[in-house]
């Protein structure tokens, strides 16, 4: 796929694959295209783009800070919430809560940070820090 | 890690016609069906699957903001679809082991039979990064298999894709909300005339209660409704950003994640007029006309509602405007669900 195809998203990677949209004209006649979003929907998806960007900052910030684990940065960067994690490392809700404490996060075993880290598709090393 | 076993060394690529669909689920069906001689359109499945729904669900966040579905759940259009045809079609609920769901999907290629399945699409490699989401819903077909990738049909792509072994395991097993568990689907037969009409009127008569008859506040047009009322609070209740994000988020799933546009309203419309012209009743063309008015005004509401994303400059009276329409986008689709509950096909 080239970039940038598409006129009304200059500067974005996304929007620029071509997909197929339904249309009506008063009169009864139902229409179907192949083509790009419309420019109108660039605002949308770049506010969504945004505030997932702005977690993850804030995110590494606090890591950083040593107020969260870096549970919490890879889970925003996966773009989950503590339900779907939960879900996905199979570790029940309140204990993946629990694991957002840097202190507790410290002392965890092999086996549960084997688990997030098959969650969040990285090696433990790479867990236990933020990049 | 799997391994791929003895059986991945063999190839073959059958013959199935790729064709470009507003929605992932009904395209694949109606890609199914081509494929095994019995030519629908894409709105013809939609209908007949009754794919065509409404729920909002405040309390389950996708994404950080409040759930929102047009379509009906997972598997539905392929189920009915295949039920109200009287085709003979398997659906593999759940595998338990992954080698197990890849050997019968390898199996199914060997014999010649394009197979659907339901994957996650956070991890799909192929798709544009705006799905980038976890959202387990979507449905590819199989049809083909070269060494350790398999060649992959996707209706929302324009060409059919290729994905590596290891990959096609990884999104079969997603995890998640309706993780699909390695779910399969395929057609094994399919009577050469089937009753189109009876067809159609179960159809549309599913769609009608689950639209107007579910006593249930959150979906249907009561949904729409309820939604209306929300969108109303949400500046005074959430602040300026976070309401503009939710709404954002109504308009990605309306006009974003492969709906052919005005969450499916245009599928449906079409689906109505197909219907009418073929069994030449003028209630369903009547009532196609309302629907695509319909969606012309969901399209319009996202329209509006981008621009106010864009500029927040008076979003107090906007968010009422909005709510309004939404009332009235509420009220029409109650007019058009009551005309198609009296039609008499």
């Amino acid at each position: 796929m080239e970039k940038n195809q598409n006129p009304g998203f200059k500067d974005q990677d996304f929007g620029q694959s071509k997909e197929l949209f339904y249309y009506y004209q008063d009169g009864g006649n139902y229409d179907k295209k192949v083509g790009f979003h419309p420019e109108s929907d660039a605002v949308i998806l770049q506010q969504a783009w945004d505030l997932f960007k702005e977690r993850i900052e804030a995110a590494r910030k606090k890591v950083i800070d040593g107020e969260t684990s870096p549970v919490v940065y890879y889970m925003e960067k996966n773009l989950l919430d503590p339900l779907n994690l939960s879900m996905m490392a199979g570790i029940s809700i309140w204990r993946v809560k629990r694991h957002f404490k840097p202190r507790v996060f410290q002392r965890l075993n092999e086996k549960t940070l084997e688990k997030y880290a098959t969650a969040f598709n990285i090696t433990i090393d790479q867990l236990k820090k933020v990049e | 890690m799997i391994i791929p076993d003895m059986m991945s060394t063999e190839t073959n690529i059958i013959k199935y016609n790729h064709r470009q669909a507003g929605h992932c689920e009904s395209g694949a069906t109606s890609n199914l069906f081509a494929f095994n001689g019995l030519e629908i359109s894409e709105p013809m499945a939609f209908g007949i699957g009754n794919g065509l729904f409404f729920s909002y669900l405040p309390f389950l966040k996708l994404q950080f903001a409040p759930m929102i579905t047009f379509r009906n759940f997972p598997n539905m259009v392929f189920r009915k679809g295949t039920e109200y045809l009287g085709v003979d079609a398997t659906v593999r609920k759940s595998i338990k082991d992954p080698k197990e769901a890849m050997k019968a999907l390898d199996e199914n290629i060997m014999k010649g039979i394009p197979t659907g399945l339901q994957v996650g699409v956070f991890k799909l490699t192929f798709f544009p990064p705006e799905y980038r989401m976890h959202y387990n819903m979507h449905n590819l077909v199989v049809f083909g298999k070269e060494g350790n990738n398999y060649h992959v049909s996707d209706t929302v792509m324009e060409t059919p894709q290729i994905i590596s072994y290891e990959d096609l395991v990884q999104v079969r097993y997603a995890k998640g909300a309706f993780a699909p568990k390695g779910k399969m689907y395929w057609i094994n037969s399919i009577v050469p005339d089937p009753d189109f009409k009876t067809a159609i009127k179960k159809g549309i008569k599913r769609t009608v209660y689950d639209m107007i008859k579910i006593p249930f506040p959150l979906v249907g047009v009561k949904g729409i409704r309820w939604l209306a009322g929300d969108v109303k609070k949400w500046q005074k209740k959430l602040g300026n950003d976070k309401a503009s994000f939710y709404l954002g988020q109504i308009l990605r799933m309306a006009e974003e994640f492969g709906t052919g546009g005005a969450g499916y309203r245009y599928i449906f419309g079409s689906f109505l007029q197909e219907a009418g012209v073929m069994l030449s009743n003028d209630g369903l063309l009547e009532t196609s006309d309302m629907m695509g008015k319909t969606a012309n005004k969901w399209r319009e509401f996202t329209y509006l509602g981008a621009r106010n994303c864009k500029d927040r400059s008076k979003p107090e009276e906007d968010y009422g405007m909005l709510s309004n329409m939404l009332r009235e986008i509420a009220n029409d689709e109650e007019k058009v669900y009551r005309k198609l509950d009296k039609i008499i096909i």
